[in-house]
């Protein structure tokens, strides 16, 4: 009962806050219009026009198939690094010597550039879905798991007593110490694994294979058409802004409803 | 009867060495306050007794059934609320849950916390308030020693002498041993049956007061004047650094320390 009296205000709340979200992309797509009224609608189109080019992918049917192929290669990738990264992370941060030996493989991962993942890709698995797949896997790996390895070390030694002295037994220390602990490390990772996910499955339909967005903006490149080219970007951002604010953000909050006046 | 025995423990950090020749002995029924200044090692021995050290030499040898511990810090899980934080320990032992919930109304009950109060989260309550929850969730596993360091600390008095009540009533019941760390030789005074003395560099037991005056007896006057005359003892003064000198102790030869005076 309690919970439910705390679950609509906290809803409430949430969707009003979109209003600033909202304010600010209106801004922005403000700004957006100056610079298009600017440079004219061959180098820059309105947003009014993309929105409209949009539509018009849409309702004849082009839109949608493209998003699912994408979408879809994404979900795989993604979700194979979420599952790995989280469960190797946690089990790297248990000990110091796997931490420290994990440390600088993190560094070299996260450095290593995507496109250099791709052309590897290429060679090894051809130009199927796979590549995609794994080139998103493999970039977005090295985040989930260091977030993953950071809140797993930084979990307060004295809540560890307290598992301890209470003999929890190590079912109970993982769902009731260190994964609650661990949310408020992986969601921020996990977030931005999303983004990184999306941003590399376009580059590699790009230039790896003939369905998928990537593989549209190709061909809307090759025919310098730059109002379905941003038609496209602005369907992706759509879908990210979608999967983090619809999706996963309410999820974090409901798990982290015991932070709710700590730290807002 | 259960008892828990200390042999010839030391224990170091890296060169440090910060307990130095520790024998102690602890019978079910008992409760020991260690008392002594801020830093002298009580804590490390505390956690040496509760498991979560281990001494560097030396034998901790104990036979009790349940230890729970109450720590300096309340050390609650801020992502559970007070309920979920008292039943801790019988979610641990496979208690059904409709039993946690019954037992941490009773134990709340006890501890003054409204029905309320057990729904919200650690942040959301009062120093005090959370202090009576690292207390309920020692107490309802109904252990049969409990170490506490210094558990009342953050208390203001009334809460104090009603709390100490409490212990005193699942002490009598259960039969529990306790050892107490404490700065307050007046809660001391109050609760135990011995009072050990610690020092610093390195921490060592340098003494013991048997407390032989019955629990039920022990007034406000009696428990000022006692601990006004502890504090007067020279060697308790130069123990907590309130004088110079050097302690004047007999040696502890013999094994179990059952009546040499401070």
């Amino acid at each position: 009962m309690n919970r439910l009296k705390n679950f609509i205000p906290s809803t409430l709340n949430y969707l009003w806050s979109g209003w600033g979200a909202l304010a600010s992309l209106l801004l922005f797509c403000a700004a957006w219009e100056l610079a298009a009224e600017h440079y004219g609608a061959l180098i820059l189109p309105g947003p009014l026009d993309v929105i409209a080019q949009l539509q018009q992918l849409i309702s004849s049917g082009i839109a949608a198939p493209e998003l699912v192929i994408s979408g879809r290669r994404t979900l795989y990738g993604l979700s194979l690094a979420l599952v790995v990264g989280s469960v190797l992370g946690m089990f790297a941060g248990f000990s110091i010597t796997t931490s420290m030996l994990a440390r600088p493989l993190i560094t070299l991962l996260l450095g290593m550039p995507p496109i250099a993942w791709l052309v590897l890709a290429m060679l090894w698995f051809g130009l199927g879905d796979a590549t995609p797949v794994f080139t998103v896997f493999v970039a977005c790996l090295p985040i989930v798991f260091a977030g993953a390895m950071q809140g797993t070390r930084t979990l307060d030694n004295h809540l560890k007593a307290v598992a301890q002295v209470y003999r929890l037994p190590w079912h109970m220390r993982l769902t009731d110490i260190y994964l609650p602990h661990l949310v408020s490390y992986l969601f921020p990772a996990w977030i931005t694994a999303l983004g990184t996910s999306w941003k590399v499955i376009v580059m590699a339909e790009l230039l790896t294979t003939s369905d998928g967005i990537g593989a549209a903006l190709a061909v809307s490149r090759a025919q310098l058409d730059t109002e379905t080219t941003l038609a496209w970007v602005i369907a992706v951002l759509g879908v990210l802004l979608a999967t983090e604010y619809l999706f996963l953000e309410p999820i974090k909050r409901h798990v982290e409803r015991w932070r709710m006046g700590v730290s807002q | 009867m259960s008892a828990l025995h200390i042999r010839d423990l030391h224990h170091r950090y890296g060169l440090t060495e910060v307990l130095s020749h520790i024998q102690l002995d602890l019978f079910a029924g008992e409760t020991l306050a260690l008392v002594g200044p801020s830093g002298c090692g009580k804590s490390t021995l505390l956690h040496i007794i509760a498991g979560l050290l281990t001494p560097s030499e030396g034998t901790v040898e104990q036979d009790f059934l349940g230890t729970a511990c109450v720590f300096q810090e309340p050390r609650l899980l801020p992502w559970k609320t007070a309920q979920d934080n008292i039943t801790l320990g019988l979610k641990a032992l496979n208690v059904p849950k409709s039993a946690r919930q019954q037992q941490a109304r009773h134990i709340a009950n006890m501890l003054g916390l409204t029905v309320d109060d057990l729904g919200k989260y650690p942040h959301e309550l009062s120093g005090g308030m959370q202090s009576r929850i690292a207390l309920g969730r020692a107490l309802i596993i109904q252990p049969d020693l409990l170490l506490l360091d210094e558990p009342f600390s953050a208390l203001d008095i009334g809460l104090k002498l009603e709390l100490y009540t409490l212990l005193r009533q699942h002490i009598t019941e259960r039969g529990t041993g306790v050892l107490m760390i404490t700065h307050d030789l007046m809660e001391a005074v109050r609760l135990a049956d011995r009072i050990v003395m610690m020092v610093p560099d390195p921490g060592r037991l340098v003494g013991e007061l048997v407390i032989e005056h019955p629990h039920a007896e022990r007034t406000d006057a009696w428990i000022y004047k006692t601990t006004a005359d502890l504090m007067t003892n020279n060697n308790v003064r130069i123990g907590f650094g309130l004088a110079q000198g050097t302690l004047d102790l007999p040696e502890h030869a013999h094994k179990q320390h059952s009546g040499c005076n401070i």
